[in-house]
This record gives C-alpha cells, sequence and structure tokens, in this order.
C-alpha cells in the first residue's frame, strides 16, 4: 500500500511541484532565528483571514442581501440557524479583530523600518491589503441593515459628493439610488463577498511571494544574508518549518484564547465592535442621536471632522492612508530598526502612536470644541511624523548596527 | 519602563473610552444597574408570564418563535400555549408578531415598538430603569410621563400594580465644599429642599415596592433572554472553547521549546 501511495505521490510530484514548493517555502525558506512577539501579527492575521472566509461563506447561505429581509435574516441566523450565533460572532468578532492585528503589523514595520530596501514591495502590496481591507469591512458593515449601517453608510457615501464635478453623480452610480436602499445592500453584498475577497486574496498572495523573495526582517535590521553557510544558507536563520511555524502556534494559540474570550463573553465588545444602535433595524426616518464609526475607521473619521470643509477633510482623510505607500522612500536613516535610530525617529514614532491612539478615541465620542482643537493637533501631528522623516531619520545619530543576529 | 507607560496609555484610553457620555436614562440620572440571571428559569418564566399578559397586547417580538421560548424556558408546550397564547389560530413555530393592526400608530401617535432586541439598543439597565420611573403628570396625554424617557408614548400599563407614583420632595442635608455635612451653630444638620423623587402613594398599588420591582426584574430579564436566546449557552459553552485553547497554548509551548533546542 505504501509503495502504491508513494507511486501516485511521485506521479503527481512530477507533474505538479509539490517537493519543490514545500521546500522552497517551507522546509527550507530561512527566517532570522531571533525575532520577538511583533513578528507575529502577520501569521495571525493570516489565520483570521481564513477565519473570515470560512465563516463568511456560511454567513452567505441564510444571509437574504434584501432591503425587506437583511435584517430579520441576521436574527435568523442569531435565532434558528444552529450554531448561527457562533458563526455570526466569529465574523464579526474577526472583523475587529483583523484591523487590530493588521495595525500592530503596521506598527511593526515601522517600529523594526521593514519597508526598507530591499521590501518596498512588499509593504506596498500590505498597504493595498489595508486600503481593500477598509472598504470590505466598511461594505460588510451596511449588510446587517441596522441603524448605525444605514446611517454610517450614508456618511460615508456622502463622502463622494464632496468630489467638486462629479461628486454628485458619483454618489448616486454607487449608492444605486437616490437614497441607500435595497440595491445598495445587494451591490455592496456582492462587492463584500466575491468582488473584494478575491482582490484581498490576489494581494496577499503578491505580499507573501515577495515577501518570500526578498525575506523577512528582524528587530535588529541586520541582514542575515551577509553570512551564510556553504549552501548559501544565512548562518543566523532557522527553516520556517517547524521551527517558526511551531513557534507562530504558540502565538495563535495565545491568540485564539483572547478571541475566544470576546467572542464568547463580550461579543459586542461594550458597544464598539457591534454598535448597540445596529440592533434596531435601518430607519431612514430616524437619525440615531450619535452617528460614529466602527473603531477601527476612528482615527480617520476624526480627522475628516476636524477640518471644517467636506473636500479638505476628504483629501486629509484619504492622503493619511495614502501616506503609508510612500514611507519606504520617506526614510532616509541607514539603519532600520527603531533600536540603532536617533532620538528624533524615537521621539516620532512615540508621538505618532500617541496621536493616532487620540484620533481613534476622539472619532467614537461627540464633538466639542476642545476635542476639536485636539484633533487638529493630532493631525497635525499624525502628518508631521511622515512629512518630516526625510529630515530627521537623515540627520539624527544612528548607532551601529551589529554584523550578525 | 516603555511598556509600563505604552500599557497605562493604552489602559487609560480605555477607560475613557468606557466613561459614559450624558446619561442615557436622561431626567432619571445613572440607570439602575441590571445584572441578568439567564439561568433563573424560574424568573425568565415569570418575566413571560407579565409579557405575554401585559406588553404582548401592543409589543411583538417577531424575531423570536412560540415554541423556542416555550422550550428554552422549560414550559410544556401544552401548558404554555393553554395558558399564556392568546390566540387559538397560532402555531407552535410561528413568530410572535403581536398582535396589532397596522394602523395602531394612530392611537398612539406611534407604532408601538417591536421588542426583541430592546435590550441590545437601549440597554438592559435603561429598560430595568424606564419600567420603574413613571410619574403622575396631568400635561400630558395619559396623565403620566417617564423619568428614563420623557415624553413617552406609552402609558403606564402597570400602574395597578405599581401604584400611583408621583414626583415628591424631601429634605436632603446641604453638603459643604470639602465633602461633609454642613451643621448649624447647635450641631444639627442644615437641610434643603429637593425634588425630582420617585415615590408611590400609599395604598395605591396591588404590589409593593419590593414586588413591584422584582417583577419588572423578571421582566427585564426575559427580554435580555429574547434579545439573544443563545446568550446562556454562549457563555456556557464559552468556558469549554477558551479552556480548550489555553490547553492548545500549553501544549504548542512545550512542542515549541523542545524543538527550539536544535538551534539555541
Amino acid at each position: 500500500m505504501s509503495e502504491m501511495a508513494s507511486k501516485v505521490f511521485n506521479w503527481v510530484n512530477t507533474r505538479l511541484p509539490i517537493v519543490n514548493t514545500f521546500e522552497r517555502h517551507l522546509s527550507k525558506h530561512p527566517v532570522p532565528k531571533k525575532v520577538n512577539f511583533w513578528y507575529l501579527f502577520g501569521a495571525l492575521a493570516s489565520v483570521v483571514l481564513i477565519i473570515q472566509i470560512v465563516t463568511g461563506i456560511w454567513l452567505i447561505m441564510p444571509y437574504s442581501n434584501t432591503e425587506e429581509g437583511a435584517f430579520a435574516s441576521i436574527e435568523y441566523i442569531m435565532r434558528d440557524v444552529d450554531y448561527g450565533w457562533v458563526i455570526r460572532y466569529m465574523h464579526t468578532t474577526g472583523a475587529s479583530m483583523f484591523f487590530a492585528v493588521v495595525y500592530m503589523h503596521m506598527f511593526r514595520g515601522l517600529l523594526y523600518g521593514s519597508y526598507q530596501k530591499p521590501r518596498e514591495l512588499v509593504w506596498i502590496f500590505g498597504c493595498t491589503i489595508y486600503l481593500v481591507m477598509m472598504a470590505e469591512g466598511f461594505l460588510g458593515y451596511v449588510l446587517p441593515y441596522g441603524q448605525m449601517s444605514y446611517w454610517g453608510a450614508q456618511v460615508i457615501i456622502s463622502l463622494f459628493g464632496a468630489i467638486p464635478y462629479i461628486g454628485e453623480s458619483l454618489e448616486l452610480w454607487v449608492r444605486g439610488d437616490y437614497y441607500i436602499s435595497g440595491i445598495t445592500v445587494s451591490r455592496f453584498f456582492a462587492l463584500h463577498v466575491v468582488a473584494l475577497p478575491l482582490v484581498l486574496i490576489a494581494l496577499v498572495f503578491l505580499h507573501l511571494v515577495a515577501l518570500h523573495e526578498v525575506g523577512a526582517g528582524n528587530p535588529e535590521g541586520v541582514d542575515i544574508e551577509k553570512h551564510v553557510d556553504d549552501d548559501g544558507v544565512p548562518l543566523d536563520s532557522i527553516p520556517f518549518f517547524p521551527y517558526k511555524v511551531l513557534n507562530a502556534l504558540v502565538g495563535i494559540g495565545v491568540f485564539m484564547t483572547v478571541f475566544a474570550i470576546i467572542m464568547f463573553f463580550f461579543p459586542e465588545g461594550g458597544g464598539y465592535f457591534i454598535e448597540m444602535a445596529n440592533f434596531q433595524e435601518a430607519n431612514p426616518l430616524v437619525t440615531p442621536e450619535h452617528i460614529a464609526p466602527v473603531w477601527y475607521y476612528a482615527p480617520y473619521y476624526t480627522m475628516l471632522r476636524a477640518i471644517p470643509d467636506p473636500l479638505g477633510g476628504l483629501i486629509i482623510m484619504g492622503a493619511a492612508v495614502a501616506i503609508f505607500f510612500v514611507v519606504p522612500w520617506l526614510d532616509q536613516s541607514k539603519v532600520a530598526s527603531i533600536r540603532y535610530k536617533g532620538i528624533y525617529s524615537k521621539i516620532a514614532i512615540a508621538l505618532f502612536g500617541i496621536s493616532f491612539l487620540t484620533l481613534g478615541y476622539l472619532g467614537t465620542v461627540s464633538v466639542t470644541e476642545t476635542r476639536k482643537l485636539i484633533s487638529i493637533i493630532c493631525t497635525v501631528m499624525y502628518f508631521a511624523f511622515f512629512l518630516l522623516m526625510p529630515i530627521y531619520t537623515k540627520f539624527e545619530k544612528t548607532l551601529e548596527v551589529p554584523e550578525r543576529l | 519602563m516603555k511598556r509600563i507607560i505604552l500599557t497605562s496609555l493604552l489602559f487609560f484610553c480605555f477607560a475613557e473610552l468606557n466613561a459614559a457620555e450624558g446619561g442615557p436614562c436622561k431626567d432619571y440620572g445613572e440607570c439602575d444597574q441590571f445584572k441578568p440571571a439567564l439561568n433563573d428559569i424560574a424568573s425568565l418564566q415569570s418575566g413571560a408570564s407579565v409579557f405575554l399578559n401585559y406588553c404582548y397586547g401592543c409589543h411583538s417580538l417577531k424575531f423570536s418563535r412560540w415554541n423556542r421560548v416555550a422550550a428554552d424556558l422549560e414550559i410544556p408546550e401544552s401548558l404554555f400555549f393553554e395558558n399564556l397564547v392568546f390566540d387559538s389560530t397560532i402555531k407552535p413555530g410561528d413568530l410572535m408578531v403581536g398582535s396589532m393592526p397596522s394602523d395602531s400608530a394612530n392611537w398612539f401617535g406611534v407604532e408601538p415598538p417591536d421588542l426583541t432586541l430592546v435590550t441590545r439598543y437601549k440597554g438592559d439597565d435603561w429598560v430595568y430603569s424606564y419600567l420603574r420611573a413613571y410619574y403622575e403628570d396631568s400635561s400630558k396625554v395619559y396623565g403620566v410621563n417617564n423619568l428614563v424617557y420623557p415624553g413617552t408614548a406609552m402609558p403606564n400599563v402597570l400602574e395597578k400594580l405599581q401604584g400611583n407614583q408621583i414626583l415628591s420632595c424631601k429634605d436632603v442635608p446641604v453638603l459643604a465644599s470639602n465633602g461633609g455635612e454642613k451643621r448649624d451653630e447647635y450641631g444639627n444638620t442644615i437641610t434643603k429642599q429637593k425634588c425630582g423623587y420617585l415615590k408611590v402613594k400609599d395604598g395605591t398599588g396591588e404590589l409593593s415596592k419590593e414586588e413591584f420591582d422584582s417583577m419588572i426584574y423578571d421582566l427585564t430579564n426575559f427580554l435580555v433572554y429574547v434579545g439573544e436566546p443563545a446568550r446562556a449557552d454562549r457563555e456556557r459553552i464559552g468556558w469549554y472553547v477558551v479552556f480548550f485553547f489555553i490547553i492548545f497554548t500549553a501544549l504548542s509551548a512545550l512542542l515549541y521549546r523542545e524543538y527550539a533546542k536544535d538551534y539555541h
């Protein structure tokens, strides 16, 4: 039997590169042997992506993408579908955890200069993934067709209206109707479950292919390719499989424990993962007292609100996301890791972190004069981190990077 | 050190996030805290009975099914349909769509809302406080108003049980700037009159205050259950899942440690 099995395997392997791919990308793929917990979030993001796809497929089955049926079908999933609530809460918790994990992953990149040469493309694919995720999250949030789905969509779609000349027609084109309706829901459904996931999966594939071409970075910013053994394998590396996989497995275990605690005991996340108003069916005649985006858009929403002019707000918001794409060329430092960068880089990234968190908080509360002022200050700090980067990274004193990891 | 600062910053942010902005309970002040007891079947049963007797006439539970409620509340279906379902055309698997005609908006100015998810979009604290915050107010159509929801369109359906609740005044101690009670030169506490306290007129209700509060507790508890019938299951199963992942993490950590010996 085993002879038979190996025969079959060989037959397939000569026609499909199974062993080759396994070796190239897993058992012989070298990764730095010393990294820290920040390097786990990429693996966690792929775990969440799989969770979202699998739960998503099961949610599509009982979901109804119509104006009359959408909200009721969610309650049908929560009540009448066996363990439907497990699937639905996994998906809602997954959405928030996806962003949490990706934000950590991106911050890791900024901390340790993961975008520096030769990893610019890895970074750009990553930024594109983030952009698509934001659209994907927004479209998905509209589908339950609760009050916050409706009014959140109203706010976001009206942003298109701020674009000069084509704004209004664009708005109409996106909605497919003069106001948000069943047409909007069903097209958002198509985009959310087919179009954007395809793009997302393709981008994740490219992100990984590019990463495997240039190799993973490390928190020291050491180029491990400089010291290789006779076979050309970096001395400071370990094979991805099984070592790195097992390492990631521990991280996945911790992450899934947190995930389970949230989804089984705090699925609404205190109103930040599922907003309370979204348990009320969409009603075009009643505006909720306080329209707040889900937490992961909050920083950008704050920027939008801080600028009195809608077009200006839209530009600032777009620029805040777009600016990530050019980070590889803004950073002029000779070293990659924050550990060896100078004091200005350290202050800059700390201020950036604080401004991002503060903007996030301000996006979830109502506006007051003081809060508006703080929003503007934080928006300036946010952009200063990027725009001043060429200056402070070029002129600051950096430390010597060690040869080996 | 950096980590401590970061963690405390994060903590601060989340503590800030949870701080409520202006009370949802309006003139009532802080909502009364409600702690659901979804495993207390007796409480849920009594809540269901109150709901079907006093609320279901106007309010539907349109996402919930009759037989699911009977099963979850451990009421035999025959008993349930004999005593709590007042319409013989209803089948066990039907949704609890209510019994109001579609023109009911004309009666109250608004259509009585469906209450399946009321504890989820208003909060259980809010419901528990609201139902106990009616007071007599002759300026209103139904002669009552509500501290939690000023100008509410719903009459106080439970008035017969609760009695006539009024806003009353009482003497409260004047507080000094240091937080202590102010006293006059003889050592007596200085008081001032403060109004806005809810008080039931003696002997007007069929239930005592404690009995009424406990009835509203059961009713709110039932509404929390209807809001998410799987919640008790969710919290029960959750422990097993968390336990599984803790074991999973421990085992994978041990395995990783063995393998890591290869290169350390």
